[in-house]
């Protein structure tokens, strides 16, 4: 089985105790508890200002990936503060990732205009992804 | 005061991925100030399959209004009946919106499974979260936020 696992260590002093939360999890398939995630897709990009594309795109759905568990981490490499990308799925805005900023979320994909879109906002944004999938089937070249 | 969150991310996967690890610290939009305001760590309890607002972004739930379109994130794990047993095979549904009006699915939470992510604090954009079925499901949550 294909092992992946993601282990977040979260920290804060805004409250008068300290807060300190670790916490782990193997990636699975959707529904079941006997075999991973086996595939995925790792990339860099630099995305101009005013620039709004698809990150990853949900019209396969032959890819076998809608409704099912994939994950995906994107970082905004950035190094200027006041620089900030906007995360979209189907055009609802979800938030900012300002320089620095990443995310992990489970991505339902749950149809085919479900796409992760990103916009660069005040200049050129440097972006890491990961999405650990399962089901994707290469199209043959027509 | 400062909240980081750090990420490791370890995959066999693909042969030669040495694995992946981040760290950031959580700041006001567009400085290098740290974020000041949260929610506090919490938990709830579902047991029907009805989608309600776990995080309300309006007023009256948080009693500071969240400063729109900021910095704002959001940390919720499943962590399953609450019994030490999460279920890989049933989950929660994670969406953004309002349960009085339309939400769009971000994607499912499975017993075990955790997230970390951006939300614009507008009002009417809650985090709405459903589960797969009518058994018992905790939630632990989150959310950093500025006023």
């Amino acid at each position: 089985m294909a092992t992946t696992t993601a282990t977040v260590t979260l920290s804060s002093d805004l409250l008068s105790d300290a807060m300190s939360v670790t916490s782990s999890t193997t990636c699975m398939k959707a529904e079941t508890t006997s075999d991973g995630l086996d595939q995925c897709k790792m990339g860099y990009k630099e995305i101009p200002t005013g620039t709004n594309f698809d990150l990853l795109g949900a019209d396969n759905a032959a890819a076998g990936n809608l409704n099912k568990a994939n994950k995906v981490y994107i970082c905004n490499n950035s190094t200027d503060e006041t620089y900030y990308i906007v995360i979209t799925i189907d055009a609802i805005v979800i938030g900012r990732l300002y320089a620095g900023d990443w995310m992990f979320i489970p991505w339902g994909a749950e149809d085919a205009t479900a796409d992760i879109e990103i916009q660069a906002y005040t200049g050129t944004n440097k972006i890491t992804y990961m999405w650990f999938h399962e089901g994707e089937v290469l199209n043959t070249t027509l | 005061m400062a909240t980081t969150a750090a990420i490791n991310i370890t995959s066999d996967i693909m042969p030669g991925f040495g694995g992946y690890y981040k760290t950031m610290t959580l700041t006001q939009a567009g400085t290098i100030t740290d974020i000041e305001e949260t929610t506090g760590f919490s938990r709830r309890k579902l047991a029907a399959t009805t989608a309600v607002d776990l995080i309300t972004m309006a007023d009256a739930s948080l009693l500071l209004e969240t400063d729109d379109n900021t910095a704002a994130k959001v940390y919720i794990k499943n962590i399953g009946n609450g019994r030490n047993a999460a279920d890989k095979t049933t989950y929660v549904t994670v969406s953004i919106g309002d349960t009085g009006g339309t939400t769009q699915e971000v994607g499912r939470l499975y017993g075990n499974d955790w997230l970390l992510m951006p939300v614009s604090g507008v009002d009417d954009m809650d985090v709405v979260v459903a589960p797969s079925t009518n058994d018992a499901v905790v939630l632990e949550y989150v959310m950093f936020f500025e006023v």
